[in-house]
């Protein structure tokens, strides 16, 4: 089963081990965060953002939170997209960036980190680039998912701590 | 004076909600997945902009808040007021502070973690819930084996565990999508 799991596939937790075999105790709450991973990645329908920008945006996430082995998944995701968007999603230096997925990136390093600091200015800013609600919902959406994958995946480590103690 | 309250707290939307009278089949189909109280709520229709993360999430929120058996749930609303708190999510705090106050009958232990903070907690499985829930929230990376202990000695099983995990990362999903696509509003007085 682990094939098709996102998070077993990245933490190595084998079908048929104890915490596959926990994990499908909870069924709803796994299929659901991989079904949430392929639909803010991979949409059908991607409206305004590209899936490279998804993976941009996610990547970029992931790196932020401190996340290397999900960030490395992204990563891989948006090799299609070229490598300039790679080095600008990993670029955490503050460097002023300009163009459209720089502005994304922004929005979501503001999301990821500060998202307190979110004003009515800064999503009519996302309106300005052409994005619609939808759009802007759906980035906010990938944006704040990545943070579940990380503390779920943080959860999971320890838990597989535990038992090689 | 902590900014952090029991009382209803109000949300406003900075991109349009989605009309009920007006919503395509697949917007009303993911709000169908959404925990049924809220699922006409100003932010589920705001979230419904987008059906199909909506559909997903909101399915992985009922799952992960609402499962049968493991963690109860008011351990459950206890553990996302505290990530709330320490996400800043004045709004999502308010909420499941009051639902914590509801399931557990014990508003005033509640009441004294708004006002003073997780470390205020005396009861010791609470506060080894705040405990965990907060490093996982700030320091996921963090987190080992070591920080699962507390909770393994007071008699926590896998599923218990895994329960817990599941709401603080949903909480670091909710409240950054709270606060991000909406500003609260506090109550009056």
């Amino acid at each position: 089963m682990s094939g098709d799991d996102l998070i077993e596939g990245l933490l190595g937790i084998a079908p048929g081990s104890p915490l596959a075999a926990l994990r499908l105790r909870r069924p709803e709450a796994r299929t659901h965060a991989q079904g949430a991973y392929r639909e803010l990645l991979m949409p059908a329908d991607p409206g305004a953002l590209s899936h490279a920008d998804r993976a941009a945006l996610a990547l970029r996430t992931a790196l932020r939170e401190g996340d290397t082995a999900l960030a490395a998944h992204y990563r891989g995701l948006l090799a299609a997209g070229g490598e300039e968007a790679i080095m600008l999603a990993e670029d955490l230096s503050g460097a002023p960036m300009e163009g459209r997925l720089a502005a994304l990136l922004r929005y979501a390093d503001l999301v990821a980190a500060r998202p307190a600091e979110v004003t009515q200015g800064v999503i009519d800013a996302l309106s300005a680039l052409g994005l619609t609600a939808r759009d802007i919902v759906a980035v906010t959406q990938l944006v704040a998912f990545v943070p579940y994958q990380v503390r779920l995946m943080a959860g999971l480590r320890a838990m597989q701590g535990e038992s090689a103690a | 004076m902590s900014r952090f309250t029991m009382e209803e707290v109000g949300w406003v939307p900075r991109v349009p909600p989605v009309e009920a009278e007006t919503a395509t089949p697949a917007q009303l189909a993911a709000l169908e997945a959404c925990p049924p109280a809220q699922r006409r709520s100003t932010y589920f229709l705001t979230l419904a902009n987008d059906a199909a993360s909506l559909g997903e999430r909101g399915a992985l929120f009922n799952a992960v808040m609402y499962a049968p058996r493991g963690l109860p749930r008011a351990d459950r609303e206890f553990s996302t007021a505290v990530v709330s708190m320490a996400n800043g999510c004045v709004y999502c705090t308010s909420v499941h502070a009051r639902r914590f106050a509801e399931l557990s009958k014990q508003p005033e232990a509640m009441r004294r973690v708004l006002e003073e903070g997780p470390a205020a907690e005396t009861d010791p499985r609470r506060r080894a819930i705040a405990d965990l829930s907060e490093k996982l929230t700030l320091t996921p990376g963090a987190v080992t084996a070591a920080d699962l202990a507390p909770l393994r000695a007071l008699g926590m099983e896998d599923l218990e565990v895994l329960d817990l995990l599941h709401s603080v990362a949903m909480f670091a999903n909710a409240n950054r999508l709270m606060q991000a696509l909406g500003e609260s509003e506090m109550p009056a007085g």
